[in-house]
């Protein structure tokens, strides 16, 4: 038996899923890196027949272009980003040289830099000089217009639609379909004597509008999406359930009470002959009245109803509930400032929690360490001092009572709303993995906090962050405040007349914080 | 193509499900945005008092939405617009196509209370001026003012602008200008997520066979199809 087995009231049966996660929640998470993007061009792997600019961000052929393997190519210092809907880079062409040979494309890791971009495997390559796409080992077709001298030419990964784009003076040349899974390179070739080009990976705004196109493909995807039509007041069922599940009992008797007779009472009928209501309102007044007293931080008023109620849930003298009761009461006295209180509470109540699971032990290292802090509040473990501490505990009360519910036995302890997010989340997690792990990374946070004004808004996010990601240089950061227009930082909030800006702020902020 | 369906068990299906991290915040978020959006004000003031959830919206401003809202379902356009312009007069002003539907609708109801001189002289001077500003607002004018000419109104080809639902129709259009107007977005988040999931369903069908969840109410996974 390993030591965190768990004791037997606190896991629903069957369900595969226990308290631990339904309490993991509060604990903060550690942010997710921002996926590193391309900056300047990698000197270090370079072709032999360039001079590279110290600022790593134009290229000058000084070969003499006499045969197929005195390219000069060149890559970028870091992949396309892969958990973005698009990825864009430009190049401008300071001198077409000789001949005008120029390409631009997207090359693998093994790519040969003495090679032109769709040469070789797996490489794709825009050639200014005939206007023909290469892809592969140097299969051409027709494409678009030549480029030469004074021409800015754009090359972009499309991971919605699993396809490259190329442009010209900000106009779409065309897609064509991607065909390898792995990572690509954004890469460069100059063949002839004189050829000289700037690379622009975000540092500088672009020519080509790569923003419309964003928003294009996020509403090309939001009509898909909302063109699927929805059982009737299938929302209204899911908030209600959601309601009893929790025991959110006022809330629901004023839904109830607005929505009568605009909705048909929901009657659903499970497999079993049930309905929904039968065992979603299950103890619904005893789990109504232990929220508010835990709301409250009366947890010694959750004890008595409950010993009264179900002593069998507290009998167990090591059971989670009871454990994290106990600690919540511990947090109350801390909250109170009754800290000598605390002291002999933890000693009395807590002490013979350590060594039971490393969950009991960590939870308990941080309640703990609330008395190390003199403004607690403002620690690391802060967040037990949150109401919201109180609200995941409720959510733990409310849980194992619903688990002695007979026909629930064997039932995980889910809300259907929660059941439904948690498949929306896997099936779109499915299918980018089973697309190469590529186009962007669902969220359910970022679709809360995002989008006053519906879908378009987290693509306007989006390219905020990625004109900021685009360049180490703190420098990207006043693009962005002249990207949103947007003045003085103690005024903002009034200032942004559209909520796009106030997107644009946020993150603002965020680097501000990390550049110091 | 369909044979080499990845086929992903109830067993693995069930543990990446597992593994999805869903905080109890967002999902209180997600309900509240629902019952603020939809107007569930007095549903709203108890969520926020149940569950410490934050409303992304005054609470008062829903209450005044919801009058106007009803305003108009009880057929008191005037009424409406009036309240309306007391919230915040450049809905109407910067919603010319709203304002037209908003008197359209004041016409349906003059008609439908058997006031047809009156109704005629509305038509005539609030809303002709308008149809010949904009085509589409004279071919609406020209549809409504058409039942005037029917005593039967069941037999009326265009009867059903006095259904109830062409009132809804109207009160759903005001409500959602309200919402823009208070920057906060005029449909609940909880019906697109919904969609979303059967949009996401569907797409991962293409390549992999899985649990799906086809009883959106009861959340019930089924057996992969194999």
């Amino acid at each position: 038996m390993g030591g965190d087995q768990v004791v037997s009231p606190v896991q629903p049966p069957g369900g595969g899923r226990n308290l631990y996660d339904l309490y993991d929640w509060r604990r903060p998470e550690p942010k997710t890196d921002e996926e590193e993007v391309p900056t300047h061009l990698n000197t270090t792997t370079c072709g032999h027949f360039l001079v590279i600019s110290t600022d790593k961000l134009s290229a000058r052929y000084t070969g003499e272009g006499r045969h197929g393997h005195d390219v000069g190519a060149i890559q970028a210092n870091r992949p396309a980003p892969q958990q973005k809907l698009l990825y864009y880079f430009e190049i401008f062409l300071k001198d077409r040289g000789q001949r005008g040979v120029i390409s631009i494309g997207f090359t693998d890791e093994n790519f040969k830099m003495s090679r032109q971009p769709g040469w070789e495997p797996n490489s794709y390559g825009y050639h200014g000089d005939d206007g023909k796409l290469y892809h592969g080992q140097g299969k051409a077709d027709n494409f678009g217009p030549t480029f030469t001298t004074g021409d800015t030419v754009g090359a972009g990964i499309n991971y919605a639609s699993q396809e490259l784009f190329f442009t010209k003076n900000g106009k779409l040349v065309g897609p064509v379909m991607k065909e390898g899974k792995g990572p690509l390179y954004p890469t460069i070739g100059l063949h002839s004597p004189g050829e000289k080009v700037e690379v622009n990976f975000g540092q500088k705004p672009f020519i080509f509008d790569i923003e419309a196109l964003v928003q294009e493909e996020r509403e090309r995807r939001q009509r898909s999406v909302e063109s699927v039509s929805l059982p009737l007041s299938i929302s209204h069922s899911v908030v209600r359930t959601y309601l009893l599940h929790y025991g959110y009992q006022d809330t629901l008797a004023a839904f109830d009470v607005a929505s009568g007779g605009a909705f048909p009472p929901v009657v659903v009928t499970s497999s079993e002959g049930s309905t929904v209501g039968d065992s979603e309102s299950y103890a619904l007044e005893q789990r109504k009245i232990l929220r508010k007293l835990t709301r409250e931080g009366d947890i010694d008023g959750v004890f008595s109803k409950l010993r009264e109620w179900y002593p069998e849930l507290l009998q167990s003298g090591v059971s989670l509930i009871s454990f994290l009761l106990h600690c919540q009461k511990y947090i109350e006295l801390v909250k109170a400032g009754s800290l000598e209180a605390a002291v002999n509470y933890a000693r009395v109540e807590l002490a013979s929690f350590f060594g039971v699971s490393s969950f009991e032990d960590t939870h308990l290292q941080d309640c703990l360490a609330l008395l190390a802090y003199e403004h607690p509040e403002k620690s690391m473990v802060s967040y037990l001092l949150h109401v919201a501490q109180r609200e995941a505990v409720a959510d733990a009360v409310n849980a194992v009572i619903l688990a002695t519910n007979p026909p629930n036995l064997g039932k995980p302890s889910q809300s259907a709303l929660e059941m439904l997010l948690r498949q929306l989340t896997a099936c779109l997690m499915e299918r980018r993995y089973l697309n190469g792990n590529q186009g962007e990374i669902f969220s359910l946070q970022r679709v809360l906090q995002g989008g006053k004004d519906g879908g378009c808004e987290p693509c306007l996010a989006q390219v905020v962050v990625y004109f900021v990601a685009s360049s180490s240089q703190p420098l990207s950061v006043s693009t962005i405040v002249l990207h949103c227009h947007v003045g003085g930082s103690a005024t903002f909030s009034s200032a942004c007349a559209h909520p796009r800006d106030k997107v644009g702020i946020c993150f603002m902020i965020t680097s501000w914080a990390k550049l110091g | 193509m369909s044979s080499s369906k990845k086929v992903i068990t109830r067993e693995e299906w069930e543990k990446k499900l597992a593994d999805v991290k869903i905080r109890k915040e967002d999902m209180n978020k997600l309900v509240m945005n629902f019952l603020v959006t939809e107007g569930y004000v007095e549903a709203a003031e108890k969520f926020q008092m149940e569950s410490g959830t934050q409303p992304d919206i005054d609470l008062g401003t829903i209450t005044d939405r919801m009058a106007v809202r009803k305003a108009v379902q009880c057929g008191n356009v005037e009424d409406a617009i009036e309240k309306v312009n007391d919230l915040n007069p450049e809905i109407l002003d910067t919603n010319p196509q709203l304002f037209f539907h908003l008197q359209q609708q004041r016409l349906i109801e003059l008609i439908r209370s058997g006031n047809v001189e009156e109704a005629l002289q509305f038509a005539q001077e609030e809303l002709a001026p308008r149809g010949e500003e904009n085509h589409a607002f004279l071919e609406e004018l020209e549809r409504t003012v058409a039942l005037l000419a029917f005593e039967d109104t069941a037999s009326c080809p265009v009867g059903e602008l006095l259904d109830v639902s062409q009132r809804q129709k109207t009160a759903s259009e005001l409500n959602a200008a309200i919402l823009t107007s208070q920057s906060h977005e005029k449909d609940p988040k909880l019906p697109s997520l919904l969609k979303m999931l059967i949009w996401a369903q569907n797409q991962l069908d293409e390549k992999a066979s899985y649990p799906r969840i086809n009883d959106l109410v009861n959340a019930t996974l089924e057996d992969p199809v194999t």
